[in-house]
């Protein structure tokens, strides 16, 4: 069973890893730093379009316009049946893609949806990487993303 | 399942050395501790021996401030100073009404206009004086224990006599000093200085925001929101490291009450940086941090201006698509109608959890979804009932302000728990069977441990009786096979569910995930975009990949997953399953593989 310790770590990490996961995706060093949160077992489908471990994820930014996510709301449960457990995450928010409204033309009407904000639902499985020792002080585990399902909702 | 990092004696003893590295511990702990039990009360007592230095606390302070001073000059000038200070009515920090820096300015540190500069200036130079005969710069280090009974302090009068309360102004202006040191300070310690509330210290994240340890040990801090003054969140103290609060009530209480999890919990959130507590190691999950030197040596790319692809369909792989139809024709008017039948299909550990985001999407907004006369319920919507309820409420973790304990009764565990729980949320009607495009669905297999779940995630809207309004929703779910005999099985469930993940949200159109090629700015022509061909790994690496996946099954059955890879084509992941399906029958699985393989995505394969 979960132990309130097992839960309130899980918490954490998840919070720990929504800052990290969005920061290093609207970075100028999106394309280099986010796979790392991956490995080349990790499966992501993005709008329904399936991409396969790091180098998925290096393709799919190399062709994605500049990103600013605002994190609206984020859960996560402990799975049991790995020790530790693997964490299932999601998280609500907005989107914006390339400048936002300020970029789009003169002439758009005002009533045009298009650069707005959009409304994503993302959730991941994060597992323990068995292969990373633990680097620093308390470090239980060394956790990536093992899937990726990712959908604009609104 | 997750234990702290137990204290071991190797763990303790290196936080032990780091804390005395950083200065936050004295050498010998123990013989301190027991002299400080000598003397009840600590603080007052040493005030009545003030004549005696303390053997047990060698600080650079007492060689400097010497017993040999004449007293009565120090009297003297204190007396003058304090007469001067209680008449100098400019000398003071905004928001100050009484104390020695009663009406400082909040800048008067660096010097803004002032009537009385001289005698500001006196008193800061003072403080000055003090930071720097506290000031270890090999260290890096600011020892700040003790100010009132220090002895330069109270022959200068800089704390007002008799005062008990608050010297939020004293810190202030302190921190402010420090900011200005260098080597950049890395190590405070506030130690038995009787703080009792955080605002007394709400200067110092201000001041000094990248401070990495931080000893609080022996004040008086009671609540949790005393430390949300100086918390880990909004640039305040973001880097710290190590902190000690030894000897306050917030953690003797807990400790007392057999709480020290909690407790732990409670410090940890509020300090995600945070590595070692009271000199024990946090327990914590890591991820790869990107490092900043690869952050400088990326090459300035230009970004894109259309998407690398189209919003896509509903995706499913690895997994028969009857079974999530199934499922979620089943799930969903249930849901609906008899939510205590759902008992059934949670597996008797599964986890349930809701979260409201109760943001008013832009898109939906200038389409009028939440306004128009021609959605009149929407108004009528209230998120009251999704935030509170009796079993807890919206377990949003981005404004989780209950702590650990809401965090705790906000994950529903079991199916009986979750079957109560989702029964007493707002009454729904999901149109699974009416409108299939205003519902959307991603679901491929995922290894965890040594078995295969399904990971499935779901997005589409809802009707919230008894207002009849339109609520969006986003629904995540791990599956597994139910196993024969299961409750689930039993009553013609194929899956069971482990874990399920509720986001309600306001309404959003489901033209959203409306296949086809999306536009990044207005006016940007609609070209379809062809999905990136997802080119085969490299032989060595399928081979690496191969080794490394079936690394983790036990020997049995992996002799027939390799075989099932070689015949097949399939991977790993998909060969396990496909065994699964099979009961580990080697030719059936083959038989069943040759029937479907027209079926399956490419990804299915090595």
């Amino acid at each position: 069973m979960l132990t309130k310790n097992d839960i309130e770590i899980a918490t954490r990490a998840a919070d720990h890893f929504t800052r990290l996961y969005y920061a290093t995706y609207d970075s100028a060093t999106r394309v280099d730093d986010l796979p790392k949160l991956y490995r080349p077992s990790s499966a992501l489908v993005w709008n329904g379009k399936p991409f396969q471990g790091s180098d998925g994820v290096r393709k799919l930014l190399s062709g994605m316009p500049i990103t600013k996510h605002d994190v609206q709301s984020f859960d996560c449960h402990p799975i049991p049946g790995s020790q530790p457990p693997s964490l299932m995450v999601i998280v609500s928010g907005t989107v914006v893609h390339g400048k936002g409204p300020t970029g789009n033309p003169p002439n758009t009407p005002v009533k045009s949806i298009d650069g707005q904000p959009r409304v994503f639902s993302q959730t991941f499985m994060l597992v323990p990487d068995p292969n990373a020792p633990p680097t620093t002080t308390g470090e239980v585990a060394k956790y990536y993303v093992s899937a990726d399902a990712m959908r604009f909702v609104g | 399942m997750l234990s702290s990092p137990s204290p071991a004696p190797s763990g303790r003893s290196i936080a032990a050395s780091a804390l005395r590295r950083a200065g936050l511990m004295e050498r010998d702990r123990d013989e301190r501790m027991r002299d400080v039990s000598d003397k009840p009360g600590g603080r007052k007592g040493t005030q009545k021996s003030r004549s005696r230095a303390h053997p047990h606390r060698p600080r650079a302070i007492d060689a400097v401030t010497g017993k040999d001073l004449p007293g009565a000059s120090n009297a003297s000038r204190a007396s003058m100073l304090a007469n001067r200070l209680a008449t100098g009515e400019s000398i003071a920090i905004r928001g100050a009404s009484k104390g020695t820096l009663g009406r400082l300015r909040r800048n008067a540190v660096s010097g803004g206009p002032s009537t009385d500069i001289a005698t500001e200036s006196r008193v800061i130079g003072l403080w000055r004086e003090f930071v720097n005969k506290r000031w270890n710069s090999s260290a890096k280090f600011l020892n700040l224990e003790r100010i009132a009974e220090d002895e330069y302090v109270r022959r200068n009068a800089l704390i007002p006599a008799g005062s008990s309360g608050s010297l939020h102004k004293e810190f202030s202006v302190i921190f402010k000093l420090a900011s200005k040191l260098t080597p950049e300070v890395e190590t405070v310690s506030l130690a038995h200085n009787n703080i009792i509330s955080g605002s007394t210290i709400i200067g110092l994240p201000r001041y000094l925001p990248k401070l990495a340890n931080l000893s609080l040990e022996g004040n008086k801090l009671r609540m949790w929101k005393d430390l949300d003054y100086i918390s880990g969140r909004r640039g305040k103290l973001e880097h710290l490291r190590e902190l000690v609060l030894v000897g306050n009530p917030l953690r003797e209480l807990e400790y007392g009450n057999h709480q020290p999890d909690r407790y732990k919990g409670e410090i940890a959130r509020r300090f995600p940086s945070l590595e070692i507590l009271d000199s024990e190691a946090i327990a914590k999950i890591a991820f790869d941090v990107p490092q900043a030197s690869t952050s400088t040596a990326a090459p300035a790319q230009p970004a894109a201006t259309t998407f690398p692809c189209e919003m896509g369909s509903s995706f499913l792989t690895g997994v028969d698509g009857g079974i999530i139809s199934n499922f979620f024709m089943r799930f969903f008017p249930l849901f609906d109608t008899q939510r205590s039948a759902l008992v059934d299909v949670y597996h008797s550990e599964a986890t349930f959890s809701f979260s409201a985001n109760t943001t008013i999407p832009a898109r939906a907004r200038i389409e009028g979804y939440h306004t128009s006369k021609e959605m009149p319920n929407q108004r009528k919507l209230e998120w009251s009932h999704w935030l509170i309820g009796i079993h807890g409420g919206s377990r949003n973790l981005n404004r989780m302000g209950g702590g650990v304990e809401k965090m705790t009764k906000t994950l529903h565990v079991g199916s009986e728990e979750i079957v109560k729980t989702i029964s007493a949320l707002p009454s729904t009607r999901h149109d699974v069977a009416g409108a299939p495009e205003k519902f959307c669905v991603d679901a491929f297999p995922v290894t965890h441990g040594d078995s295969m779940h399904l990971f499935v995630t779901v997005h589409g809207q809802f009707i919230e009786e008894p207002v009849h309004g339109i609520r969006s929703f986003d629904r995540s779910f791990m599956l597994a096979p139910a196993p024969e005999g299961s409750r689930a099985k039993q009553n013609g469930w194929d899956v069971m569910i482990l874990s399920d993940q509720l986001v309600v949200r306001a309404y959003s159109s489901h033209e959203a995930w409306k296949p086809g090629p999306m536009r990044v700015q207005a006016g940007d022509p609609l070209v379809p975009v062809a999905s990136p061909a997802q080119l085969p790994p490299a032989n060595a690496q399928a081979q690496g990949q191969l080794q490394e996946a079936l690394s983790s099954i036990p020997e049995p059955q992996r002799s027939l997953v390799m075989q099932i890879c070689q015949r097949t084509g399939l991977n790993v992941a998909f060969a396990v399953q496909c065994l699964e399906g099979n009961g580990w029958d080697l030719e059936r699985a083959i038989a069943n593989f040759e029937q479907v393989k027209g079926t399956l995505a490419r990804d299915a394969f090595l």
